[in-house]
């Protein structure tokens, strides 16, 4: 498909944009270091008492350690901007301009994510692993393996938590204003994903509903996964999980999509 | 075949209606007051290719959301609409392809970067070789003079510039209607002036075909060769804008200056309206006399030291169709 090119050509727009906010790339990087800092202390605390019950013999704290920075650079390099893409856009009445690209504007939201996605692995991700590494010592994959199945099994949770995303935003359409449902959606996540606590550490009811969500198939099993708590066999059956959930939103997204095109409104004339 | 067909065109809104006080809106979370509002109410009309449409009216009279059914942006709720043949909103893709579109109070230029990046992303967009890239760059340039500031960040650009920019990047694909709505707002004389003569000069050289919304009825006398005059979402007006203005204000006036102070005489065609120390104004339908007849006969009977022949104005018959059609 020929329109690749331009679809390419706004990831690298949106590459160069970010290098125009460098002093905005540095703030968030103190931000991120303290969110960093922050929660290593506290595993650090919990292990060194006896609060963690059963949970803290699954992982020992060197492993849980690696899966709090891991879980921070993942936190840091996923961009799922559509979700406020498409709130300011309908808000101000510019999807009006989007509309007339001959693109699908998913794809264009998609392509400024991947943008914003590249440009974070070189500007935030990188400073962020040299930090990690001094305080904390590197955070090592346990294994070649493990981190091969990490890192695919990333370009699945991105898939999940991007599809999340643009269906938050597209309530945009039918509502004027959409920041709490995002807030919800984005806690659900933080709280459910395992990306702060791992599930492990939740009562077992909530664990169980939990796998039927597609929460913790966006950080925790990508995180496992590279600290070599879930075998190379698991991780793919996990895999196959994460697929399955990004069939099911995708196919959700786009019916969401065709209701909201009848939907539109041009805000402000 | 008309490049854009119209037919019976109709968009409702929703509107929720909102009332002041903690209670009533506390019942409005819960019941809302909702009201259907035609914003466009049966429109129908073609335009041919190579017209330069001026489409007017007040505000809220419908001009944007029927552009914006035009461009496939939203849905009409009845009606049936062909642009180059097709349905905007149905092949949304496949028309936008074929349009440019400027929107006057927007921009689709990437804020944070040079000009220039917004016009290679277009290139890919629109699949344009290189070649012919280059030399619709040129022309543009030639026109525009976007040269100057092609690498300047568009956040950094006057107003004016935004708008060259703007119009250069709505023509690069090189489409077969443009739509500019109020592409002169807020603009200054020098820069209206070079916008228009890019119009003109677009429409010339390539037969493109404008469709033009705008509230400076200079653009209009200058521009349009036809005008759609809408209120309340319906065509109140279709015509050129002589024809229109002569229909609404029929008169011209001849006001002549005497050398010396005497008493004007009255013509059988023409109406002496006013006078003024040396000055009389004579008021006439230019159907039942000519302008130069009239001159003729006063001439031989006024010591006339100068004249001039006022036409009528154009923004009082345009006031005077949206109060009567208000």
């Amino acid at each position: 498909m020929s329109d690749m090119r331009a679809y390419g050509y706004l990831i690298k727009m949106r590459v160069l944009t970010a290098l125009a906010y460098r002093f905005d790339v540095w703030i968030g990087m103190i931000g991120d270091i303290i969110l960093l800092a922050a929660s290593v202390f506290i595993w650090k605390a919990a292990y060194g008492g006896d609060a963690l019950g059963s949970g803290a013999s699954i992982v020992g704290l060197d492993g849980m350690i690696t899966y709090t920075v891991v879980s921070v650079l993942m936190t840091t390099v996923f961009s799922t901007g559509v979700q406020n893409t498409i709130y300011n856009q309908v808000r101000e009445g510019n999807i009006a301009l989007d509309f007339m690209r001959p693109l699908n504007l998913l794809g264009i939201y998609f392509s400024e994510d991947l943008g914003s996605m590249v440009s974070a692995l070189v500007n935030k991700a990188i400073p962020l692993v040299i930090m990690a590494s001094l305080l904390f010592g590197f955070p090592m994959p346990d294994s070649p393996t493990a981190a091969a199945l990490f890192v695919a099994s990333c370009v699945l949770s991105f898939m999940i938590l991007w599809l999340m995303s643009a269906m938050v935003g597209l309530v945009a359409f039918w509502v004027a204003e959409l920041g709490n449902l995002g807030m919800v959606k984005d806690a659900f996540i933080r709280v459910l994903s395992g990306s702060m606590v791992p599930l492990w550490f939740f009562p077992e009811g909530l664990q169980r509903i939990s796998e039927w969500l597609p929460f913790q198939y966006t950080y925790q099993l990508p995180l496992s996964v590279y600290i070599g708590m879930t075998t190379p066999l698991d991780a793919l059956r996990g895999m196959g999980i994460q697929l399955i959930w990004v069939a099911l939103l995708g196919v959700l997204l786009a019916w969401i999509w065709t209701r909201a095109r009848g939907k539109v409104m041009v805000q402000g004339g | 075949m008309a490049i854009i067909e119209v037919k019976d065109l109709v968009k409702e809104f929703v509107v929720v209606r909102k009332k002041t006080g903690l209670g009533n809106a506390i019942r409005s979370l819960v019941l809302p007051d909702k009201k259907i509002v035609r914003g466009v109410d049966g429109l129908s009309f073609n335009i041919e290719q190579g017209d330069i449409v001026g489409y007017i009216g007040p505000n809220g009279a419908g001009k944007s959301t029927t552009i914006k059914m035009l461009t496939g942006i939203l849905y009409p709720t009845a009606g049936s609409i062909r642009v180059c043949g097709l349905s905007p909103h149905k092949e949304r893709k496949a028309v936008v392809r074929q349009l440019g579109v400027v929107f006057g109070q927007r921009t689709q230029l990437y804020w944070d970067l040079r000009l220039g990046e917004t016009f290679e992303l277009l290139k890919r967009i629109y699949k344009i070789e290189d070649k012919r890239f280059k030399a619709t760059l040129d022309m543009l340039n030639d026109v525009l003079r976007i040269q100057d500031f092609i690498d300047t960040p568009v956040r950094q650009l006057s107003l004016g510039q935004r708008m060259r920019g703007d119009l250069a990047a709505s023509m690069i694909h090189d489409p077969t209607v443009l739509f500019l709505d109020e592409p002169t707002i807020g603009l200054d004389a020098d820069a209206k002036h070079a916008i228009r003569g890019f119009i003109q000069t677009m429409n010339r050289e390539r037969r493109m075909t404008v469709v033009l919304t705008t509230h400076d009825l200079d653009d209009v006398e200058q521009l349009c060769s036809r005008l759609l005059v809408v209120n309340h979402g319906r065509i109140v007006e279709d015509g050129p804008l002589d024809s229109i203005v002569g229909k609404l204000a029929p008169h011209r006036l001849l006001v002549i200056e005497l050398s010396e102070d005497v008493q004007a005489p009255e013509h059988a065609r023409a109406k002496i309206v006013r006078q003024d120390g040396l000055k009389v104004w004579y008021q006439f339908d230019k159907a039942a006399i000519s302008a130069s007849e009239l001159i003729a006969d006063l001439s031989g009977m006024l010591p006339i030291r100068d004249l001039s022949v006022q036409e009528p104005d154009i923004e009082d018959a345009i006031r005077e169709v949206y109060r009567t059609t208000g």
